[in-house]
């Protein structure tokens, strides 16, 4: 079942991807949907694309990395930095200048934001920063065997202190207001409702394209040593498989496909500052994971957009209590659902296989256990 | 326009002004202005020329719509002012002169003497001849404090008093007050007050006065119209390695260089001064800076210590620690408003009032005391249910207790909010703690000393209950090896719930201390949790000397660069950095836990 | 795998049809207008009086008979302190809901989040909390307080005082910074010497300072090496502080400068983000003394201010809406703002004829005066107001007193240049 995609499943990907392609740009541009809807549903299917980031990550290669965020705030920053020269003179005092350097006293563009006028080398660098960032963050902490609880600490200092930096007006980053108010994106204007219509469906297809290019590359050989080290990474190393090459391959990876992510996040929902990186965040994806389902591809799709349709009526409908309701919920599917929503039909079923036995469920006392192999998540 | 009110001897001004008022054109308003001036020149000059200090204070007292004027009468009391105008001055500072309407609407400045009555009604006094207020059948006034109206001052003001208290302080017996007084008439650099202060040198016997003399004579002296005492001033400055007169000597020394012809000796008996000065303030900013960082360090220390129990122990990353934390500083906020005015709480809409003790003075400032082992126990029991309710089925998966314990902040932080509401809350610290030692002008807050005092003796007492007590054995043991402890009939699961409770109640201690430094409010714990397990991984996971080396140098590197680069985001950003890069040069940080055990 | 997939297929379809209702049409005699404050999250701490104080004044206006004859119908929602989901608020009000005037915003994040979206879709919102200014969009009214309507007059005020020094410190967002500019420019101005302004300047390659004074991050809670660095700069006495830290980092920073022995009478606060609201979760007895600077304080004596203030308290009693504190309420300027943008709001309707935004804004611009709670205030042709500025020193019960007043100060968004052109000029 895992080695291929069935053809069920591949008519199902087709459909989803027509239905959010084509379907609902269709009736949008008819009027029947709203913009605010196409708006919103932009912005669930870049958090897709972040939880898949994550979930590549913890799902199926074991490693928590709390520093997701970062990767998809840095891709939205790098296109931010294009769209912010592309406001050109149209800004609020009519200056050559971001509007932020003009009101700081800047009076030249420093030299870091030069090549930033050129779409495609913007492009390259929402590939090319976050690539390297992981990269060499990858390579030093693969290198000396951090792993576990270890790495995500780490991969969260490197967001807090992201972070901290972000904030910093002297960073000429647009400090704690970050990048707002675009107007102009490859000649087409960011707030008319058809180029909003594109990002959209370019949003869309890209969801579908690395969803398929996840669910091919978990299910090749590289996609079975990626699962081997999540479950027991010494006995790995020790068939002689270079586990800190594979790790930082799907680090970095991981991190590209967050950062494209942002990048069509920001056009977007119009902001990019630097709150979207703090490691509350990237816990927040985690949770999508979590709750959807890990070890899958298209858990992290449920749980992106479940959780983010819930919190967008929750929060309205009960802001007081939601965040409660939501810890609840979050603490009840670590301890009871470790596979998510998508789990939920297996774990059904093995209980009513095993009606007689003791419940599967039941508190897994603290015995010591000499090696911990995590224990593995697809049955 | 506001009316005057002036007393009784002015009468007749708010009638005039009511009828001007009545007019009411530009052109009026204008004359109407001019000679409001003029009368109120006159009566202060009178004032000043005929009061006894005792009327000129009742006169400033009721002056309320004119500040200026308020502080120029006061001011005049330098010249005539005795130990009881000290008296009222401050008894109005603090509050304790009242406005009293008198039936035949003219208002008189009192005070309240003597022992409440059972209706809480003292006996009044005038301000303007000290005698008892009577009513018209000549029997003393009995009035409430809570129902008259309070003299209001505003900082100019004070600051008149100041000056008048300070000159008046100057024989005052009290060796704080006199120091400070002799401080800031140096500071005003008035040549007339120069007499005043050396008068006070002859007679003065204690050394910390003595020396605060000298450079307020000096300071005076930088004034004077003779060139060589000035310059001899300044050399005098240089030599006490004075920082305060630093400014004085800059503008000294620009007076000089602009003067026909340039002031070449006054200039380099300046810059020599400076020098001195310079190289002073260098080596306070050291030991200040070490002093910091040392106090940094012990609040990263208390913060991390619980972690390093249940994270370096244990081994359960509690996401929820910053909350805990935040359980010990809430408690502390109750025994505060218990030993106060009491605590009113809303938790889900109901209404709580918990009378409070109302306490004052010696025993309000021992709430302190009383809380610390009330934060203890409340973290303590908030973790042993965690320990319970969750952690307990997952110590076999790290990462999910991680997931997990996060939710459990979530909701303990929205908790916060139900029950205290999202506002921060006030916790006041007690008398010893507030306030600073100053050696050698670097200064040790009193707070910051007991952090670290704190920091020694929870490191103490961890120690001692890990190695000397029956219970720490069995910790250790369990730690070392579950199994094995298990099978010699340790009981592991109450070792493990024992072991978490402890943690958390130590986050519990580090949240009492943390509301004396900085906010009590929901997200308190948020901000130190990254920088808490930061510590515990730099220290090395289950070594409690590394947890307390790497909080000092932590602190202490933090400060440093916070001195260097003079940015205090700087500085922690690159800390950050260099922990990473460290972590990747040793792994499990300085002190490692030897082990054969593969996955460690 | 296939009940995996209808179940995701169910669910995506159920929130789409979530995210979708149509906002309901509004009735004949109502107008709807939007209220986009931060119900949840960290600014939910300030934002939420202002939707309090919103609501009252919409209760008030209806029961004296709305706005030409239609009774204003508020639509809140809650921008949960998360600047993305201003915009997308802001859009459904304006998109779905149809409202007519958008009140809200309090972050200038939130406002620069917001101004794209209202520019696009020609919306009206008022803006109530004191800003950096350097901005004037057309459509946003700016009743809020612009830089000289509140930090020239307090330093003004400190000059007069006989204050040689100063002291910049604030948290590292665009109000401070940009405030602290203008500062810099007003100081050197009043002939106060470079050397005596403290906290740091900053300088790029070409020699044009970017940034003056100390910043901290939002949550720093170390302030032991800046108060040092304070106290030897006030050690020679006629300092002052000018504080733009934002509010929760004011309780560290004000701990620590009690520690060190600073007083206000030696070295006061002058603070630009402190108001009434703020001093509930602050240990006032602390700050007594130091300085704040408004356009408004709750101690003002007009026969206004005590009628606003009474009925306001009445409403929090009497009121059925939920999830509003009732106990210890306070008002402070920036609820003061609100309640006078609605009210302007109303009179240039009345005035317009029309709930139409371009004849609305056209009406303001002309100029429209309320006496509110403050006193006159005036709206002005560049959409910030005309209003009184006031100087008070901080009480024990988290009151002011008022020190001193300037009456009609205009609002200048555009300050930066002004004061170094004007010494060029001399």
């Amino acid at each position: 079942m895992r080695r291929s995609i069935s053809k069920v499943e591949l008519g199902l990907v087709a459909g989803m991807c027509l239905l959010m392609a084509v379907v609902l740009p269709l009736l949008n541009s008819a009027g029947i949907v709203t913009d605010f809807t196409i708006s919103v549903w932009g912005k669930y299917m870049c958090y897709a694309l972040l939880a898949i980031s994550v979930d590549l990550l913890w799902g199926y290669t074991g490693l928590l990395s709390l520093g997701q965020a970062l990767f998809f705030s840095l891709g939205g920053y790098m296109l931010g930095m294009h769209l912010m020269l592309m406001i050109g003179n149209l800004g609020q005092y009519k200056s050559d200048l971001p509007d932020f350097m003009v009101f700081l006293g800047h009076t030249f563009l420093p030299w870091f934001w030069k090549p930033f006028a050129s779409f495609s080398f913007s492009a390259l660098m929402v590939l090319l920063v976050p690539g390297l960032l992981a990269l060499v963050f990858g390579y030093l902490a693969f290198r000396s065997r951090i792993k576990g609880v270890y790495f995500s600490i780490l991969t969260q200092a490197l967001t807090y202190a992201a972070a901290l930096l972000f904030f910093r007006n002297d960073l000429i980053m647009g400090g704690n207001n970050g990048f707002t108010d675009f107007k102009m994106l490859l000649g087409f204007d960011i707030r008319d409702a058809d180029t909003k219509r594109g990002l959209f469906v370019a949003t869309a297809l890209l969801l579908t394209a690395v969803y398929l290019g996840c669910r091919w590359l978990t299910c090749s050989k590289f996609g079975l040593v990626q699962q081997a080290i999540r479950d027991g990474e010494n006995r790995v190393l020790f068939s002689g498989y270079p586990v800190a090459r594979y790790k930082l391959f799907v680090f970095v990876l991981s991190s590209i496909i967050a950062s494209v992510g942002g990048a069509l996040y920001v056009p977007q929902v119009g902001i990019i500052n630097p709150s979207e990186m703090s490691t509350t965040k990237s816990l927040e994806a985690v949770v999508w994971v979590a709750i959807g389902g890990r070890g899958t591809l298209v858990g992290p799709i449920i749980g992106a957009v479940g959780v983010n349709a819930l919190k967008s009526w929750a929060s309205r409908a009960y802001p007081d209590g939601w965040l409660i309701g939501m810890g609840v919920v979050f603490i009840l599917v670590v301890l009871f659902l470790p596979k998510g929503i998508v789990g939920i039909p297996a774990q059904l079923a093995a209980l009513q296989k095993r009606n007689d036995d003791p419940p599967p469920l039941a508190p897994i006392s603290p015995t010591p256990v000499i090696e911990t192999p995590e224990p593995a998540i697809h049955a | 326009m506001p009316l005057l009110s002036f007393n009784e001897g002015a009468g007749f001004i708010p009638c005039l002004f009511s009828l001007l008022e009545k007019r009411g054109t530009i052109c009026m308003k204008l004359s109407h202005s001019i000679i409001r001036l003029l009368i109120a020149g006159c009566l202060s000059v009178a004032a000043i020329a005929d009061d006894t200090p005792r009327a000129t204070i009742a006169k400033a007292v009721l002056m309320t719509e004119d500040a200026e004027e308020q502080a120029r009468l006061v001011s005049s009391l330098a010249a005539t002012g005795s130990e009881e105008t000290g008296k009222l001055l401050s008894l109005w500072r603090q509050g304790g002169i009242f406005i009293h309407d008198l039936p035949d609407e003219t208002q008189v400045a009192i005070t309240l003497e003597g022992n409440a009555d059972e209706e809480g009604r003292q006996r009044a006094l005038r301000v303007d001849d000290g005698k008892p207020l009577l009513d018209a059948s000549g029997q003393p006034v009995l009035l409430v404090a809570a129902d008259l109206v309070t003299a209001d001052t505003d900082s100019n003001l004070r600051r008149a008093m100041n000056s008048v208290l300070d000159l008046l302080a100057l024989s005052t017996p009290d060796v704080a007050a006199r120091k400070n007084a002799v401080t800031k008439l140096g500071m005003s650099q008035k040549l007339e007050r120069l007499e005043d202060l050396k008068t006070r040198q002859a007679k003065e016997t204690n050394a910390d006065v003595k020396l605060a003399l000298e450079e307020a004579i000096a300071l005076v002296q930088l004034k004077s119209k003779d060139a060589l005492v000035q310059a001899a001033a300044a050399r005098k400055l240089g030599d006490m390695k004075s920082m305060m007169s630093k400014d004085f000597l800059l503008a000294l020394d620009k007076e000089a260089r602009a003067a026909q012809p340039a002031n070449t000796e006054i200039s380099a008996a300046v810059t020599e001064a400076l020098a001195k000065i310079e190289t002073h303030t260098k080596w306070v900013n050291f030991y200040g800076t070490l002093f910091r960082g040392v106090s940094l360090g012990s609040v990263l220390l208390v913060v991390a210590i619980g972690l390093a129990i249940t994270f370096g122990l244990m081994g359960v990353i509690n996401m929820a620690h910053g909350e805990l934390i935040a359980v010990g500083a809430y408690a502390t906020y109750m025994v505060h408003n218990l030993f106060g005015a009491g605590l009113s709480l809303s938790p889900f809409g109901w209404s709580v009032w918990i009378p409070g003790l109302n306490a004052g003075g010696a025993l309000y400032d021992a709430y302190f005391i009383v809380a610390l082992p009330v934060a203890f126990l409340s973290a303590a029991l908030v973790g042993i249910a965690l320990e319970r309710g969750i952690i307990q089925f997952l110590y076999r998966r790290p990462l999910e207790s991680l997931l997990a314990t996060w939710g459990v902040s979530l909701v303990l932080q929205q908790l916060f909010k139900l029950i205290f509401g999202s506002n921060n809350v006030q916790v006041y610290s007690p008398q010893w703690l507030s306030g600073s030692w100053t050696v050698m002008d670097v200064s040790f807050g009193w707070n910051r000393l007991f952090v670290i005092g704190f920091a020694v003796a929870i490191i103490i007492a961890t120690w001692l209950l890990l190695t000397k007590t029956s219970l720490g054995l069995l910790i250790r043991a369990v730690m070392q090896n579950r199994q094995m402890a298990a099978c010699m009939g340790v009981r592991t699961e109450r070792v493990n719930m024992l072991t978490f409770g402890f943690g958390s109640g130590l986050a519990g201690l580090a949240g009492a201390f943390l509301s004396q430094i900085g906010n009590v409010g929901p997200s308190l714990g948020q901000n130190y949790i990254v920088e808490a397990f930061m510590t515990v991984v730099v220290g090395g996971v289950g070594s409690l000397a590394g947890t307390v080396i790497s909080a000092m140098g932590i602190g202490v590197i933090d400060q440093a660069l916070q001195q260097i680069l003079l940015n205090p985001v700087l500085g922690k950003i690159l800390v950050l950095g260099a922990i990473i890069l460290f972590l990747q040069w040793r792994p499990a940080g300085m002190f490692v836990t030897q082990s054969r055990s593969l996955d460690n | 795998m296939k009940l995996l997939k209808s179940v995701g297929l169910a669910l995506l379809a159920a929130s789409i049809a979530l995210g979708s209702v149509p906002g309901a049409r509004a009735a004949e005699d109502t107008v709807k207008v939007g209220v986009l404050h931060s119900l949840s999250g960290t600014m939910a701490i300030s934002e939420t009086s202002l939707r309090d104080v919103l609501l009252f004044t919409f209760d008030e206006i209806n029961k004296s008979g709305g706005v030409m004859g239609k009774k204003i119908e508020p639509v809140v929602v809650d921008g949960a302190s998360d600047w993305p989901l201003f915009a997308e608020k802001a859009k459904q009000l304006l998109e779905q809901d149809k409202v007519a005037a958008i009140f809200g915003c309090w972050t200038s994040v939130s406002r620069k989040s917001v101004l794209p979206v209202v520019e696009q879709a020609n919306g009206l919102l008022f803006y109530p909390v004191q800003y950096e200014g350097e901005e004037m969009s057309k459509n946003i009214i700016y009743t809020a307080e612009a830089v000289n309507q509140q930090a020239t007059p307090a330093v003004d005020y400190c000059l007069a005082q006989g204050k040689k020094k100063f002291y910049l410190l604030g948290s590292d967002y665009v109000y401070p910074q940009t405030t602290n500019l203008v500062l810099l420019e007003y100081l050197l101005s009043k002939g106060v010497p470079i050397e005596n302004i403290g906290g740091g300047l900053k300088k790029d390659e070409a020699g044009n300072v970017i940034s003056a004074g100390k910043y901290t991050p939002f949550g720093h809670t170390d302030y032991q090496q800046i108060v040092s660095e304070i106290k030897q700069f006030a050690a020679g006495g006629n300092a002052v502080i000018i504080n733009t830290l934002n509010g929760d980092t004011n309780v560290p920073f004000f701990k620590e400068y009690a520690a060190a022995g600073l007083n206000a009478e030696d070295c006061p606060v002058v603070s630009f983000s402190i108001s009434e609201d703020e001093f509930r979760g602050l240990p006032a007895k602390d700050l007594v003394g130091q300085l704040g600077c408004w356009t408004y304080f709750q101690s003002i004596a007009s026969p206004a201010n005590k009628k606003f203030v009474t009925n306001f308290k009445k409403w929090l009693q009497t009121t059925k809406e939920t999830g509003i504190v009732k106990e210890n309420r306070v008002t402070c300027s920036p609820m003061v703002l609100s309640y006078n943008g609605v009210y302007l709001w109303k009179k240039a309707v009345e005035q317009a004829k029309s709930f139409e935004v371009e004849k609305v804004v056209a009406a303001l611009e002309k100029g429209i005066s309320f006496d509110g709670p403050g006193g006159t205030v005036t709206s002005q042709k560049n959409h910030h107001v005309t209003k009184n500025v006031y100087i008070g020193e901080t009480k024990a019960d988290g009151q002011f007193k008022i020190l001193k007043s300037y009456k009609g100060v205009a609002g200048e968004p555009f300050l930066k240049g002004t004061f170094k052109a004007k010494v060029a000029a001399k």
